[in-house]
């Protein structure tokens, strides 16, 4: 009998040392909000209870297998309904499953609690990059996959934070409680990171609402964890916390800059630097599909290199790249790109890999169109 | 009328003893089941719909 427990205990520990062993790097993350640290906890309460109910399941079964064996001549009892036992092992599961749901409803009431927030960010989806627009502070800006194409075909050395980094992070303050407008312009997207424990889908024609209050500032890292097409696996999510002080500077900063972007428009530009504009633009968020050389990706992403539509008809590609085509994958810009950025775009795309229009797109044109 | 509404509990509940179960066959009405069963039903949303809402508050 003696042996037997510590036979079966010795079977039991194993397991268990290297699950928890295990935890150290595959569990998920406490996170660095309240909310995060309390579904931490929930989750390894929840985790534990299963432990015991397994330890103490599988110890009895254990036992009762050895103990009882049929070559040591038990015999096994036949009988049909006990009451009691019944009445016990329908009673403990509903115990322990209203005595997990009672601090798991908590949390989630904290969870969806958005009011009261210092300050509003809507993280729109797009295929395939994120925009963050602080709303009632004129700041916004794309983010996107910071990591080269030319390292994700395999040329080139993949660093720490490969298809984790982004060119412009998601700024945010620590200590302030930030509210989250979640929607998305094409298809169903989700913002995941872990540290911050939102997951929240963002769903075009929907707002959804979340929101943290993040405790510690650093960097972290997401993904979409929505499969939303060829480049779901490159549209990563980092988000920059930092300290009030350092944040309300940083905002102002990027006021400013957008007040000098959109003064943009009132001067005439050359071709020179719209060219070097556009391709800046045109790589951050037209390469995904039409490719940096404007080669394309057909049938669905054409060429723009030597495309002899796109060089006639340059009235068709500015409503183009201003409105995108209803029923195909090409996207609207007027409301992603600023006008100085469309400008150098077209002018970009009208004028390189030897499509020599020699056509300069003002700023000033899109600007009188978008306001139409 | 006591005896339908123990045998609807224990049916809520999962369990029921063998001997009530075939006195339930034998000489209970099939409607007063029926009706007891959906009225506890309509309760038991209630019930849970109170808890719901003092939770939110």
């Amino acid at each position: 009998m003696r042996t037997c427990i510590v036979w079966i205990a010795g079977c039991l520990v194993v397991p268990l040392t290297t699950t928890l062993a295990m935890a150290n790097g595959w569990n998920m993350p406490v996170g660095v909000t309240d909310v995060s640290r309390e579904i931490h906890s929930l989750h390894m309460t929840i985790f534990w209870i299963c432990v015991v109910i397994g330890v103490l399941v599988f110890g009895v079964m254990f036992y009762s297998l050895f103990r009882f064996r049929h070559s040591k001549g038990v015999k096994a009892s036949h009988f049909h309904e006990h009451t009691l036992v019944e009445v016990i092992w329908t009673a403990i599961p509903l115990l322990i499953l209203v005595g997990m749901a009672v601090p798991a409803t908590a949390t989630l009431k904290k969870m969806y609690d958005p009011a009261d927030a210092d300050l509003d960010v809507m993280i729109i989806g797009q295929q395939w990059r994120w925009r963050y627009e602080y709303l009632g502070e004129d700041v916004a800006f794309t983010s996107n996959l910071g990591t080269p194409r030319e390292t994700v075909r395999g040329e080139g050395e993949r660093g720490e934070h490969y298809l984790r980094e982004v060119d412009e992070p998601l700024v945010l303050p620590v200590d302030r409680k930030v509210r989250f407008l979640m929607t998305s312009d094409d298809v169903i997207h989700s913002w995941w990171v872990p540290d911050l424990a939102v997951k929240q889908d963002t769903i075009p024609g929907f707002v959804n609402e979340n929101w943290v209050r993040i405790n510690e500032p650093g960097v972290y890292r997401g993904q979409c964890a929505e499969l939303c097409g060829i480049d779901h696996g490159f549209m990563p999510i980092v988000v920059h916390a930092m300290e009030e002080e350092a944040f309300d500077e940083w905002l102002a900063e990027r006021k400013e800059a957008a007040a000098q972007e959109a003064s943009g428009v009132d001067r005439e530009w050359g071709l020179e630097e719209l060219m070097a504009r556009g391709e800046e633009s045109y790589n951050a968020v037209c390469a995904s599909c039409h490719q940096p050389d404007g080669g394309g990706n057909a049938p669905a992403f054409p060429a723009l290199a030597g495309n002899q539509a796109l060089m006639e008809e340059r009235e068709r590609h500015v409503e183009t790249v201003i409105n995108g085509v209803s029923g195909a994958a090409m996207p609207a810009f007027r409301n992603t790109l600023s006008p100085v950025e469309i400008a150098a775009v077209i002018t970009y795309e009208r004028n390189a890999w030897g499509n020599e229009t020699g056509d300069v797109i003002q700023p000033s044109d899109i600007a009188e169109r978008l306001a139409d | 009328m006591w005896s339908v509404i123990k045998s609807v509990l224990a049916a809520f509940f999962g369990v029921q003893k063998d001997a009530r179960r075939r006195e339930d066959f034998e000489k209970g009405r099939p409607v007063a089941f029926v009706a007891v069963g959906i009225l506890m039903g309509l309760a038991l949303v209630g019930v849970v719909a109170l808890v719901a809402v003092a939770a939110a508050r």
